[in-house]
């Protein structure tokens, strides 16, 4: 019984955030959301760094990582709002393809020439998908219909709910980061509007959301990584957790920003809509509520002090 | 991240829980906030240490059993899972026993902490004073060193078990010239010592769970003193850290809390509103939340980590994850939630545990002061103006 991730996994993570940090900051956003949403320079980056082969395994030529690796690299995904479908493509089609054993599909997904769009009954338009297009809220998602491959697998959708939730994570850590920056530089009063503690205990609830929502998500990766009977209960727990994170801490974000929030110049709006849009993919918030409703109070999952674990 | 329990953690578990089995009174125990629930309580510590349960992650010097943390939290979930009362002993084996461990002498250790193992002494914490509450650096009671000894005069309030226990553990003044955390020493005194008045003071609930305490010239050998004198901010933040951080509430409480919860919908179910289910479900996600983010924690602190200022993030969601699963299930009781005891004459617990879930936000640093250490510790937002 080890609830830490090691240093290797931590430090690979790390190297994510920092490459997102310097090669895919807010200026990004900005200029892809002018400029036609995509850089083919940004996904091959991604793909040299061997991002599209974490979950491939090592005699397919890929690093052979587990979900919860995936799971922490998502976190970083959506920290940097990245709008490539890095996620969807290497932490979601990947594993579902390799336990379908359909490996021969896997070099070109590693190589970066393939985006494969899958999607299920409970998740009907996907990302950068041959459809017909779609507009989203989230300016750079490049959302589409009706996608070429369709499957009802239970394992499709709790990976895709997975890895929607790691990255509403992300997504929450970084606009609480951006809120509490604001908040120290904008001043009114004579202090920074920080000092004042309406905004402090806004602030610290979402940390204590954040918080409680992270060993949540852990612990869901490592139960689909494990095959657990009980992973699906796991994963939408954490779907509700990471939303509620996200939905509370950009309703905040905004908050503290005052006017400058609500405008299309301040950074926030990309975070914010990003997480409105992951919050009801791969299942909504009632969505996953009920599958947790319905294996607690309905019985088939037991409770108790000690059923921590089992 | 390894989540499954090794052959001897489960062989561990099956021990703690065939004791706990065998040992756990049938009938629960009355309130610990009356003489005699006390007095129950207190057989109760004695049982526990008489099968060397009684402190377990101590030191076996100590009288422990010097299990690590996940066997600590595995002890935790089997003791809540028989229902196993609370504790009288928290305050030593939680607060006061880790901060001798780390400040006192070996005297000290040899004299305080097998008694404190054995449930023989129970104490009781003396921080709190009328004029000092969140704001703990305004204490004012005095400790005046005459020859070997202090000579105490004041008053301190709020002091749990106090009215009941044995020993207890202050922060006093002892340089008068003194502004603020400066000047404060942590002095351990008998409660039975000349000089000292308690005077229970009833709860809300009727009972007198705490007392004030007075002290007239109240005599104390310095030996008595916890680290140096003028140390006392020092060492009272090294106990307050205990007491927020991992140990005091651990996870098992809370799930079984949401697993009773869970139980009374489903008798309720027929009548309940969808937003009494969802926050059953709710009970549920956040309890086994806080188990993991305990065992996360427990990982962290075995591979050498600490924690520091993450412990009001705990403290903030545990007391109030209890007062919600309180308050759902005084909603789903309906007309019978005022009842102290039910018709079949049983004891309200969910009533009695909706008042006490009340104070978590107050004890142990209010939720306020927790979430201005979050917004400046953890966040670094400035410490001007308010708070
Ligand atoms: C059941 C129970 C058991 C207790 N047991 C003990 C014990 O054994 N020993 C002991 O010494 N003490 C004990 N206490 C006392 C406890 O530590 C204090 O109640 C607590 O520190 C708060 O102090 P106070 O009650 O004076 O409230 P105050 O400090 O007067 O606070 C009143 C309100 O003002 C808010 N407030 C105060 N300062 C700030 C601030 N800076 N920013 C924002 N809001 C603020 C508080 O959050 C609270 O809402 C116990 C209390 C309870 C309820």
């Amino acid at each position: 019984m080890d609830m830490l991730f090691t240093d290797d996994q931590l430090a690979l993570a790390e190297t994510v955030r920092d490459y997102l940090a310097g090669t895919h900051g807010p200026e990004v956003l900005r200029r892809l959301d002018v400029d036609g949403n995509r850089d083919p320079a940004i996904w091959q980056g991604l793909v040299d760094m061997g991002l599209t082969g974490l979950l491939i395994p090592e005699d397919q030529g890929g690093l052979g990582m587990g979900l919860a690796d995936a799971a922490l690299i998502a976190v970083e995904c959506g920290r940097a709002c990245l709008a490539e479908p890095l996620v969807e493509t290497a932490f979601v089609a990947v594993p579902w393809l390799v336990a379908q054993g359909r490996t021969s599909e896997l070099a070109a997904i590693l190589a970066g020439t393939t985006k494969p769009e899958l999607s299920h009954a409970i998740n009907p338009w996907v990302a950068d998908g041959t459809g017909a297009a779609l507009t989203s809220v989230d300016p750079l998602r490049n959302l589409t219909a009706a996608p070429a491959e369709r499957s009802d697998d239970p394992l499709l959708l709790n990976l895709g709910a997975l890895m929607s939730a790691a990255q509403l994570v992300g997504l929450a850590d970084a606009m609480l980061a951006q809120a509490v920056e604001y908040a120290k530089i904008r001043t009114q009063f004579g202090q920074p509007i920080g000092a004042f503690q309406g905004l402090k205990h806004q602030l610290a609830s979402c940390a204590v959301a954040i918080e409680f929502a992270k060993p949540v998500l852990w612990r869901a990766a490592q139960a689909l990584a494990d095959g657990l009977d009980s992973a699906a209960v796991h994963v939408s727990h954490a779907k509700v957790a990471a939303t509620d994170a996200a939905q509370l801490t950009s309703e905040t974000a905004i908050q503290v920003h005052g006017a400058m929030g609500y405008t299309y110049e301040v950074d926030l709006h990309f975070w914010m809509k990003r997480s409105w849009a992951l919050s009801g993919a791969w299942g909504s918030r009632a969505f996953h509520l009920r599958r947790v409703d319905a294996a607690v109070l309905g019985g088939s999952h037991p409770v108790g002090p000690e059923h921590t674990f089992a | 991240m390894q989540l499954t329990y090794t052959p001897e953690q489960q062989a561990f578990r099956a021990e703690v829980r065939a004791w706990m089995e065998t040992h756990v009174p049938k009938e629960p125990l009355i309130t610990l906030e009356c003489r005699e629930g006390y007095d129950q309580h207190v057989a109760w510590e004695r049982t526990l240490a008489s099968g060397n349960w009684g402190m377990v992650t101590w030191p076996e010097a100590f009288g422990g059993r010097r299990l690590d943390l996940i066997q600590w939290l595995i002890f935790e979930e089997e003791y809540f899972r028989a229902g196993g009362p609370n504790r009288a002993n928290q305050n030593g084996i939680f607060l006061l026993g880790p901060t001798i461990m780390e400040f006192g002498t070996e005297e000290q250790k040899a004299r305080f902490l097998p008694p404190m193992a054995r449930g023989e002494v129970i104490w009781a914490q003396a921080w709190s004073e009328p004029g000092a509450g969140s704001d703990m650096a305004a204490i004012s009671s005095k400790a005046v060193r005459d020859g070997d000894h202090y000579v105490i005069t004041g008053q301190k309030t709020w002091s749990s078990r106090a009215a009941f226990a044995d020993w207890g553990f202050g922060m006093f003044r002892t340089d008068p010239e003194s502004k603020r955390h400066k000047g404060l020493t942590f002095i351990l005194f008998d409660l039975n010592s000349p000089g000292i008045t308690r005077r229970p003071i009833r709860q809300l609930h009727g009972d007198t769970g705490f007392a004030e305490l007075f002290f007239d010239e109240v005599r104390v050998p310095v030996e008595n003193c916890l680290a140096g004198e003028g140390e006392g901010w020092n060492v009272a933040m090294a106990t307050a850290g205990f007491e927020r951080g991992l140990m005091l509430r651990s996870p098992g409480r809370f799930q079984a809390t949401a697993k009773r919860l869970v139980e009374l919908y489903r008798q309720h179910e027929a009548e309940a509103s969808p937003t009494a289910r969802e926050a059953v479900t709710q009970a549920w996600m956040a309890a086994q939340a806080y188990a993991y983010n305990t065992y996360a924690v427990a990982a962290k602190i075995m591979a050498g980590g600490k924690i520091g200022a993450e412990a009001s993030l705990n403290k903030i969601f545990w007391s109030e994850l209890d007062r919600a699963m309180h308050r759902t299930a005084m909603q789903l009781l309906g007309a019978h939630a005022e009842l102290k005891r039910f018709d079949d004459g049983s004891i309200n617990a969910w009533l009695e545990g909706y008042i006490f879930s009340l104070s978590g936000p107050i004890y142990a640093g209010s939720n306020e002061v927790q979430r201005n250490i979050t917004a400046e510790r953890l966040l670094g937002l400035p410490r001007v103006g308010a708070g």
